[in-house]
């Protein structure tokens, strides 16, 4: 019996094994096929069209092709615009310097520094778009240096062979075989919207440990950049996707707007609990019931947005008679805790039916009407892209120099290859290393390609013959290319064995030709490589981290002091991508990824509160005896988060519970609006005197809570 | 339309001109087809995407040929 158990406990292993181990074969040797497939048709191309240098269609291919093929459309729009933008830039360059050498390199170097900037603040593909900006514009201008009178047609040349390059690879990518991207976005939003939705549900017992909410709040904030990069993408493969593009931006903002006010709900909850307001607490946990009433149909229903959207709104109709009767039955020092969490909780309601709404017009076979257009905001480092841009100035120019003073006629191959690898390592994460497993990959294929070259091609006859030739030894350096984590190696290889062949459309074979410009290539490399030790990437480092942190927090001072149009949505995707970007970097579990979570949970609560509060105020006319003291709270916070320290944080409590005092005396109309500016000001208060968030190491140490009435 | 088109002194064919042309009015049918669902009813969209741009250009190419 136990024999039968281990064998048959033995051979799935084996065969899980295998299919473990193969399991991204299928896609990689796709890949390959793909890779081979557009480098091939493009030169052939190339050839058929006599351009000059087919080798500069196949260095495109090579630089371009990518295992994702749905993104890769979207890639090569930016790629198109970015070619053309370089090769202009670059033919006007040479108009304005036709003569003076010095000053061409030089603009030209600030140009591709410039490129290399850009390219690391962008994600994604447009930063490919600036990669190829600087490429065109060395590769249409330094072969003709010497001969500025033909580089107008040098330039269209290089320009008709870079776009081959381009539209052969997008043309392959996208018609043979394509794996698509809707899929994976329309799978990741419908998780996102059930997972976010059971979250809720499960919470209607009001209490969720503060481990489980940073846990949750790291995956709402995943949920929501990851959306946003698949959008951004799948609306160049798929014009249905681009219709809906508006919708799903604005799902994704009501999706975090309604995950901010779920964690202030849930916060508050917390609060009261902890301080010995669990009278409060029941009754905003009671208040809570039917929205997760109306969030539990049968189980087949409960992700179906069709079903949820109406039952909400009819929730919505419930809410505020409910609101009144519990608050009726509370004890009277009780109500002001309890009318803050409710209007927390009716919001939460609203942004509900939003969310389910707007999702359910995006599962219509047919979109009828606009919606309203939201953009997601990036938090971006500029000192990151300005190291970029200074890294790649000092080795273009330190390039240029050499090649001026020493007249080395191979120049002009060691910057071209500069401007290559500096746009495409300042987008890796680990630059140095990635830059010598390149390097060491661009050495072997240009030792390759020396084999091919002078051993086989002299004996190659027809077009066919050169595919037989060639394509074994392409075929490693496009596998691992398809692989992720080592893929700059395999375009290294490729851009080392394809650019070192030098096909011309009158193959000639010269070997000290090829070996004086593989060296070029190589120096132009190696100093790349150079630079980044000199100047090290700050990606991943304590000092940026340290940095975005600080602007993590000076998203509250924006939120106390920005203009308020589009704010809000401004303020919770800036926030999300800024914090995605530091947690990439941080061990989880790490001191520093707790505190960054904590941070985040407190920028996000104060800084919403700070919205909503400026928002009420901006809404209805309030006296000068509430708007005056209500502003000076708003601004009190915002210096507390400015640069956080003991002293700001007590001014900063004193100042919103004197605004709150001051209100409560001064409130005999009892007006609705200065009623919600109140309360405002009083969840900002929990939030500052909350003793689990990130605030608190700046608190006198046995604060008595008081609670105003 | 004239075979060649001078853009800032410098000649360019007119099939550029034409192309890009073409690039639009496409951009502007997908948009259409798009937004009405219809590539939901052809089994590789992509392919048709492509067909009817070359579709487009041919026959704005040859129009401006003859």
């Amino acid at each position: 019996m136990t024999v039968a158990v281990i064998e048959s406990g033995t051979r799935p292993p084996l065969r899980q094994w295998l299919a473990e181990a193969f399991a991204g074969e299928g896609s990689a040797w796709l890949f390959v096929f793909k890779a081979a497939l557009a480098l091939y048709a493009a030169t052939w191309l190339a050839m058929w069209l006599q351009l000059e240098k087919p080798s500069t269609t196949m260095i495109t291919v090579a630089l371009l092709m990518h295992p994702q093929s749905g993104m890769v459309l979207a890639k090569s729009f930016y790629r198109a615009i970015g070619t053309l933008a370089g090769s202009v830039f670059g033919v006007l360059l040479m108009a304005l310097f036709p003569q003076q050498r010095e000053l061409f390199l030089l603009s030209m170097s600030l140009w591709v520094a410039l490129c290399a900037g850009g390219a690391t603040l962008y994600r994604n593909f447009m930063s490919y778009g600036f990669v190829l900006a600087g490429y065109t514009a060395a590769i249409v201008t330094l072969p003709a240096i010497g001969n500025p009178l033909t580089v107008f047609d040098s330039a269209v040349m290089r320009v008709s062979e870079v776009l081959l390059g381009v539209i052969v690879a997008g043309a392959v990518s996208d018609l043979v075989l394509p794996t698509r991207l809707r899929e994976v976005l329309r799978r990741s939003a419908r998780e996102q919207f059930g997972h976010f939705l059971d979250f809720a549900r499960r919470s209607t017992g009001g209490t969720i440990a503060r481990r489980d909410m940073e846990q949750a709040y790291l995956r709402f904030v995943r949920g929501a950049v990851q959306l946003e990069n698949l959008r951004a993408a799948v609306i160049f493969e798929d014009p249905e996707a681009r219709a809906r593009s508006s919708r799903i931006r604005l799902i994704n903002q009501f999706y975090m707007s309604a995950t901010t006010t779920f964690q202030s709900v849930h916060h508050l909850i917390n609060r009261l609990q902890r301080n010995g307001r669990a009278d409060a607490a029941d009754a905003l946990i009671a208040l809570y019931r039917p929205i997760g009433e109306a969030l539990s149909p049968e189980p087949a229903q409960q992700h179906d947005p069709a079903v949820l959207a109406p039952r909400l709104q009819a929730c919505e109709q419930v809410l505020p008679a409910l609101a009144r009767q519990l608050r009726d039955a509370l004890p009277a020092p009780a109500r002001l805790d309890f009318d803050t969490g409710a209007i927390l909780l009716q919001r939460f309601a609203d942004e509900l039916r939003d969310f389910a709404l707007v999702e359910n017009s995006l599962r219509a076979k047919r979109l009828r009407g606009n919606v309203e257009r939201v953009q997601f905001r990036r938090g971006n480092d500029y000192a990151s892209a300005g190291l970029a841009v200074l890294r790649t100035f000092l080795t273009m120019v330190a390039l240029s120099v050499f090649w001026l003073a020493s007249g080395w006629p191979h120049g002009a191959s060691a910057m071209l290859i500069a401007t290559i690898f500096a746009g495409l390592l300042a987008m890796a994460p680990n630059p140095v290393s990635a830059a010598f497993h390149t390097l060491f990959a661009q050495g072997v294929g240009m030792a390759v390609a020396f084999v091919v070259t002078f051993g086989l091609l002299p004996r190659c006859d027809g077009y066919t013959m050169f595919i037989v030739a060639t394509l074994p030894f392409l075929i490693p350096g496009f596998y691992v290319q398809s692989k992720p984590a080592v893929s700059t190696m395999g375009v290294g290889y490729g851009i080392g064995f394809v650019s070192s062949m030098l096909l011309t459309n009158r193959m000639s074979y010269d070997p000290a030709f090829f070996i004086n410009e593989a060296i070029a290539q190589l120096a132009g490399f190696g100093l790349c490589a150079v630079a980044f030790m000199a100047i090290p990437a700050i990606t991943g480092t304590g000092w940026q981290r340290a940095r975005q942190l600080r602007q993590l927090r000076r998203q509250v001072v924006q939120a106390a002091s920005a203009p308020l149009a589009g704010l809000a949505y401004r303020f919770e995707s800036v926030n999300r991508d800024l914090f995605l970007q530091v947690v990439t970097y941080t061990r989880p579990d790490s001191r520093e990824s707790r505190d960054l979570l904590a941070w985040a949970l407190t920028v996000h609560e104060c800084g919403r509160g700070l919205i909503e509060l400026r928002q009420d105020m901006a809404g209805s006319q309030l006296p000068a005896s509430v708007e005056q003291p209500a502003q000076q709270a708003v601004q009190a916070v915002a210096r507390l988060f400015e640069a956080p320290d003991p002293a700001r944080w007590q001014q900063a409590e004193q100042t919103v519970t004197e605004a709150i005092t001051e209100i409560v005396r001064g409130q005999s109309g009892a007006q609705a609006g200065s009623r919600r500016v109140l309360l405002h000001l009083h969840q900002l208060r929990s939030v500052l005197r909350d003793d689990e968030s990130a605030l608190a190491p700046y608190m006198p140490a046995a604060e008595e809570p008081v609670h105003a009435s | 339309m004239p075979h060649e088109v001078s853009i800032g002194g410098a000649m360019m064919p007119g099939l550029v001109v034409v192309f890009f042309g073409c690039l639009l009015l496409m951009w502007l049918f997908d948009t259409v087809l798009g937004r009405l669902g219809l590539y939901r009813y052809v089994l590789h969209p992509s392919l048709v995407r492509l067909a009817l741009f070359v579709c487009l250009f041919g026959a704005a190419g040859l129009l401006l040929i003859h």
